[in-house]
């Protein structure tokens, strides 16, 4: 492999990294489309090294983030409960799951969300959040300080049973359809659960690493995952998380929310059209 | 005095995982990357231990998310927070099933 190609790729993956650090995304919405149409690489060994890149995004951008008291570790906690379940059910039923149906399904709840987004695209910070009797219980509360906005914001959390019940499908969506989790992890907590949007996708951002891992052991016993693709994209995705975390913690919430409608809008019409596709 | 205090515990108690898993994140981001750069590096000059240096960097990332779990559970032992002991617990069976069920498969 030409030398100008590592450094290629290291840049698609420090795009990546910064992309989806901001957005509490994994990045495979961009790295699998480049790598097979930029550089040629198959579909197997492309989204393996994404999967890699999705646990370098979040352990890059988490450091960050944790420090910051952004991440809500106890809803991710509680949340990760859904997830790794949902992908494990995923596993075993996916020979018997009509997979277009559920492509239109989520697609549809993907437009569903771009909508109640695009509606509070204004909005900074949640307000008048009651907590149900789980989260009292649990003490599903945060507080961070606010960078953009100088001040420190204090919250409560909703809807936690909706919540882990939204985890599981998409933790199952994500096992059965190998599409981002992410994309469903920051509605879910910022529309259903009242969290502020930057706590949701710093939130989304730490839980997706622990999904990818164990869809990223399965890759590496089967040897899809390639070193001399997967190393360079690794690389700059990890630098480009570091540095994606360092700037969203700087940007005010209603700024991040209208850099993920256009990603949100077009994951829901690009799942609807698969689904659509083979009818 | 003991409201407060108790009060004051709840927060130093939230924040200390915070750190303790921010820390281990950064030091499996840290040996990843000089491992990862390492390799590529040594892929310039042909050094046959290059891939195997990468391969490594890829697996030392791997690991940490799995590893966070782990700590995440043993911190919340620690601070008796017994519900998210157990939530952590069933985070890692499942982790653990995935990964075995995925082999098999």
């Amino acid at each position: 492999m030409a030398s100008w190609q590592v450094f290629e790729m290291f840049l698609v993956g420090l795009g990546a990294g910064v992309i989806g650090a901001i957005l509490g995304l994994g990045g495979g919405i961009i790295i699998v489309p480049a790598l097979t149409l930029g550089f040629g690489v198959g579909v197997r060994d492309a989204v393996a090294a994404s999967t890699v890149s999705i646990i370098a995004t979040s352990t890059g951008a988490a450091v960050a983030f944790l420090r910051d008291r952004l991440t809500n570790t106890r809803v991710a906690i509680w949340l990760e409960m859904g997830t790794s379940l949902g992908a494990l059910s995923g596993a075993l039923i996916a020979g018997i799951i009509n997979q277009r149906m559920l492509f239109i399904l989520f697609g549809v709840l993907l437009s569903y969300s771009a909508y109640n987004m695009f509606k509070a695209r204004k909005h900074e910070l949640p307000i008048g959040v009651t907590p149900d009797h789980i989260s009292t219980k649990l003490k599903l509360t945060g507080s961070y300080f606010d960078k953009a906005l100088g001040h420190r914001v204090e919250y409560q959390v909703t809807g936690t049973v909706p919540g882990l019940i939204l985890m599981y499908f998409s933790g199952a969506a994500a096992g059965l359809l190998g599409i981002g989790a992410g994309m469903f992890k920051v509605p879910a907590m910022d529309q259903v659960m009242k969290m502020p949007f930057k706590a949701s996708t710093a939130t989304s951002n730490f839980m997706i690493g622990v999904t990818a891992a164990s869809g990223a052991v399965v890759y590496f016993a089967r040897g899809d995952v390639k070193p001399l693709i997967a190393g360079p994209v690794v690389l700059g995705v990890l630098l480009g998380a570091v540095l994606g975390a360092r700037l969203m913690v700087r940007m005010k919430a209603s700024r991040v929310r209208v850099l993920f409608l256009p990603l949100i809008i077009y994951t829901a019409i690009e799942m609807i059209y698969r689904g659509v596709k083979w009818w | 005095m003991v409201v407060s205090e108790h009060g004051h515990e709840e927060v130093s108690r939230h924040e200390a995982i915070e750190l303790v898993l921010a820390r281990l994140l950064r030091i499996g981001s840290i040996v990843a990357a000089f491992l990862l750069a390492g390799g590529i590096a040594g892929m310039a000059i042909h050094e046959p231990f290059a891939t195997k240096m990468i391969t490594a960097g890829l697996l030392v990332l791997l690991g940490t998310p799995i590893l966070r779990v782990l700590a995440a559970f043993v911190i919340f032992l620690r601070d008796r927070e017994w519900h998210y002991a157990l939530f952590s617990l069933v985070v890692l069976a499942a982790l653990a099933a995935g990964i075995i069920l995925g082999r098999a498969g």
